[in-house]
């Protein structure tokens, strides 16, 4: 091997515009990676992330229509001369969508894929093969089809793809944010591995810094600009300077949030927790916390919402909802938890009639959606899908908004004077009001997002149910929604949605609903159910981290129960 | 759905699935083209019967397959007789014998054997393609063609990837049908309200199609894919004596059929 060691990628200058953006995303970033680092690359959604990482092994330009300026040395190869194929023995790259990395039909042939391209010898494919696959601990598998595996177990074979390639640099962008909490476990799992036991470098992008946190050696963070605000160890830049990457619109461990909140009210810290363990710790040192804020008395409406009796749903030969009763009173906001199969979605398409459930077992708003009319039904129960692409049917913003106001879809009365003044009304509330006359498949993510909600909304339904809204967005995405929800809920409507990040959870929703199996174990106020550790563990969940971090407080009991932020001391009240 | 991608390790005796895939459609091929040529009903009739045998005795079924096959397509190709039957201009064969009469529709026997001849040929195509389609996976199928029929791997293997789509297609539209029922698009009944609201799902469709296609094709790439005019393969799938002597042998069989039809016939 050479003596010298080689930089693994080494990133001058590069400004990068997509063909027909005005922008350039990133603007002007340099930087080196050090063999053996793992780096966190941050930055709000929109400034870069993802196109840097795709420049790292020449899938720009050479796949994407978008010029590049500056140079990429990745392995001492400029990626200008050189063929991504031939840059994939320098730097590995995983995907945030497991789905849509798997070429073949096992996982042995999966991860053969990568090395039988460089027309390895058999011997040193199948060799590369097994060790790739035991240190994502998925040999004794080898031979299965890569769709039985749950979607952790995809990005792991995804890990095994990427390790088969014995690139020097492994690139990961939001490899968790398509999986549920324990599919993150287990993706994280691997990568601690991998970081103890080899001289592999990587390049992270994720936005859940909890998971995260504790393998990072560096943290890299791009203003919305795209060009580099703060580089340093990860102490110095999450800790240290926490205010200034929060101003970047950049989310921070919650452990950091919540310190920044306690420290406004006076209480020390040496310096900024960025885990859990380092919060309790810290809590732990304090002799005297200021008090806690006495939590704000909701009083829950008797008048239920939503009314469920007695709901089974049987899909095959699977039970898949089994004797589920609860009242969602009016006003609410309710989260729906549990793991993969649980039932969280056939529930919540059961309340909005998407799946219309057995006659008599659901009422909202008095009526039974096994029975009425989906028109009739959006007057009082609106659903959002995951994908807000799948709902637009029209052709325009505005269409799209009046349609829901214009009567029978055949032959729609000409708009009126109302209906109008209500649209207007809507495009300003969603800030779309410029796009008026755009095709909805035109918007950006986050404007997509808040049109499937506005169209839904307009109806005036006073029950809106969201199936997983957050999955696989960026936190600031995720973030935006949800203000939006509670904002909407605070104004009287009642919100349900069935949801795996429980930290979002614990900020936002009032009551939360636990599902195992298809049968419900839980339902009560959030602090309550988030507070039971034995009933989150019998769900196969696993605490908010904030939840997991206060629980370690020996020294202050009453702190111990804290699921949320805003049940810490330091609020604006 | 059974696993197209499954290993299939078949039992020494069910020589088919050990077979090149590459012979089975040779040995089958000439006379499925030579089937849309004839006119009569002996010869389908007998290369039917040569395609089940050949299956029954070559290949490894499960019960609802075998069933469908001995069955299946026997009662399928007796149903459609009688419905070609039906579309056949009875002053053409008015000379037979009355199979049945229902008011003023008189069904011949001449009208129920050219209903016959086409319904034999359509099973007997079916049954022979079944031949290498019950017995081959698809990846098999792509090994073969790169290996021997110098078909680009880039082409066989990005029409591998496109496979995979089919599910999560199939998941797409599912959730699309629902989105759009829920926003109130039914548009009444009937086949162009039904054209209407199938063009309605292309869009969404489309869209979430590309983007996965171009997600696809990043991680191909990523991991070398056409760095080389060719590449490893593991599992090699070489034409051997046993293939030829199948080709062969199927060759000749066939042809005596062709003999004893014309005979028959």
């Amino acid at each position: 091997m050479d003596s010298r060691i080689e930089v693994p990628v080494s990133v001058r200058d590069v400004r990068i515009r997509h063909d027909r953006r005005q922008r350039h995303t990133p603007d002007g970033v340099s930087f080196d990676i050090a063999p053996g680092d793992v780096t966190l690359l941050l930055g709000p959604s929109g400034c870069g992330k993802s196109t840097l990482a795709l420049a790292l092994n020449g899938l720009i330009p050479h796949a994407v229509p978008a010029r590049l300026t500056g140079s990429v040395l990745t392995g001492g190869i400029d990626t200008a001369d050189a063929t991504v194929a031939r840059l994939s023995e320098k730097v590995a790259m995983v995907f945030q969508d497991p789905d849509a990395q798997i070429v073949t039909g096992s996982l042995l042939d999966e991860v053969c894929f990568g090395p039988e391209n460089l027309l390895l010898p058999v011997e040193v494919v199948l060799a590369r093969a097994e060790e790739a696959l035991r240190a994502v601990g998925l040999w004794e598998r080898r031979a299965d089809n890569p769709d039985v595996l749950s979607g952790g177990g995809r990005q792991r074979l995804s890990i095994a793809c990427a390790l088969a390639m014995r690139s020097p640099l492994l690139v990961l962008d939001e490899p968790t944010a398509n999986l549920d909490p324990a599919g993150i476990d287990e993706v994280y799992a691997v990568l601690r591995e991998l970081t103890r036991s080899s001289h592999l470098s990587i390049l992270l992008i994720e936005h859940n810094l909890d998971a995260a946190i504790d393998l990072v050696d560096r943290v890299i963070v791009l203003d919305r600009q795209g060009r580099i605000a703060i580089d340093g160890s990860t102490r110095e830049v999450l800790a240290d300077r926490a205010e200034e990457v929060a101003a970047h619109g950049v989310w921070l461990p919650v452990a950091t949030l919540a310190a920044l909140r306690l420290r406004r009210v006076g209480v020390e810290f040496a310096r900024l927790p960025l885990t859990g363990g380092e919060l309790s710790e810290a809590l732990d040192g304090i002799r005297s916390l200021p008090a806690l804020p006495s939590p704000v008395p909701r009083v829950r409406s008797q008048v239920p919402a939503v009314a469920v009796r007695q709901l089974s749903v049987t899909r095959g030969k699977k039970r898949v909802l089994d004797d589920v009763s609860l009242d969602i009173p009016d006003g609410d906001f309710t989260a729906v938890i549990g793991t993969n199969g649980a039932g969280k979605t056939t529930l919540v398409q059961a309340i909005a009639g998407v799946v219309p459930p057995p006659r008599g077992r659901v009422r909202v708003g008095g009526l039974d959606p096994a029975t009425t009319d989906v028109r009739a039904l959006a007057a009082h129960v609106g659903f959002v899908f995951q994908n807000p692409e799948h709902q637009f049917v029209e052709n325009t913003v505005e269409s799209e908004l009046s349609r829901g106001l214009r009567g029978a879809g055949r032959h729609p009365s000409p708009p009126t004077a109302e209906i109008e003044a209500t649209v207007s009304a809507m495009l300003e509330r969603f800030g779309l009001a410029d796009l008026r006359d755009v095709h909805p498949f035109l918007l950006s993510g986050g404007q997509k997002r808040r049109l499937s909600v506005g169209t839904v909304l307009v109806t005036g339904a006073p029950v809106l149910v969201l199936d997983e809204p957050t999955f696989g967005q960026d936190r600031e995405r995720a973030d935006e929604l949800l203000g939006l929800l509670s904002e909407l809920n605070r104004a009287g409507r009642t919100i349900v949605t069935a949801t795996h990040d429980l930290q979002l959870v614990a900020e936002h929703a009032t009551s939360v609903a636990v599902l195992a199996a298809g049968r419900l174990l839980a339902y009560g106020p959030t602090a309550e159910i988030l507070g039971d550790s034995e009933l989150i563990a019998r769900a196969g969940l696993r605490p908010p981290p904030l939840a997991r971090a206060l629980r370690g407080v020996t020294r202050h009991p009453e702190w111990q129960s804290i699921t949320r932020i805003a049940d810490l001391p330091g609020g604006l009240a | 759905m059974s696993d197209p991608f499954a290993l299939t390790t078949g039992a020494p005796r069910y020589f088919l699935s050990r077979l090149n895939p590459l012979a089975k459609l040779a040995a089958v091929l000439p006379f499925m083209l030579w089937l849309l040529l004839v006119r009569d009903v002996w010869t389908p009739f007998l290369f039917l019967i040569l395609a089940m045998v050949t299956i029954l005795i070559g290949a490894r079924l499960s019960w609802r397959t075998l069933l469908l096959l001995v069955a299946g397509l026997p009662a399928v190709v007796f149903v459609l007789s009688l419905s070609f039957g039906l579309w056949t201009d009875a002053s053409r064969v008015d000379t037979t014998p009355l199979v049945f009469q229902l008011g003023e529709f008189r069904f011949f026997r001449g009208a129920w054997l050219i209903g016959l001849a086409t319904a034999l040929r359509l099973g007997a195509v079916l049954a022979l393609a079944l031949i290498p389609g019950l017995t081959t996976t698809g990846p098999d199928l792509v090994r073969a063609s790169v290996e021997h029929l110098r078909v680009p791997y880039r082409v066989g293997y990005t029409a591998l990837a496109a496979y995979r789509f089919v599910p999560r297609f199939r998941h797409d539209l599912d959730l699309i049908r629902q989105a759009h029922r829920v926003r109130g698009v039914s548009g009444g009944r009937g086949p162009v309200a039904g054209i209407r609201r199938a063009l309605g799902y292309v869009v969404p469709l489309l869209a979430g199609a590309i983007r996965h296609a171009e997600r696809v094709s990043f991680a191909m790439d990523s991991r070398a894919f056409g760095a080389h005019e060719s590449r490893t393969e593991r599992h090699l799938l070489p034409l051997q004596v046993r293939d030829g002597v199948f080709v062969g042998l199927f060759w000749l069989c066939g042809a005596g059929l062709l003999v004893l039809a014309a005979q028959l016939g």
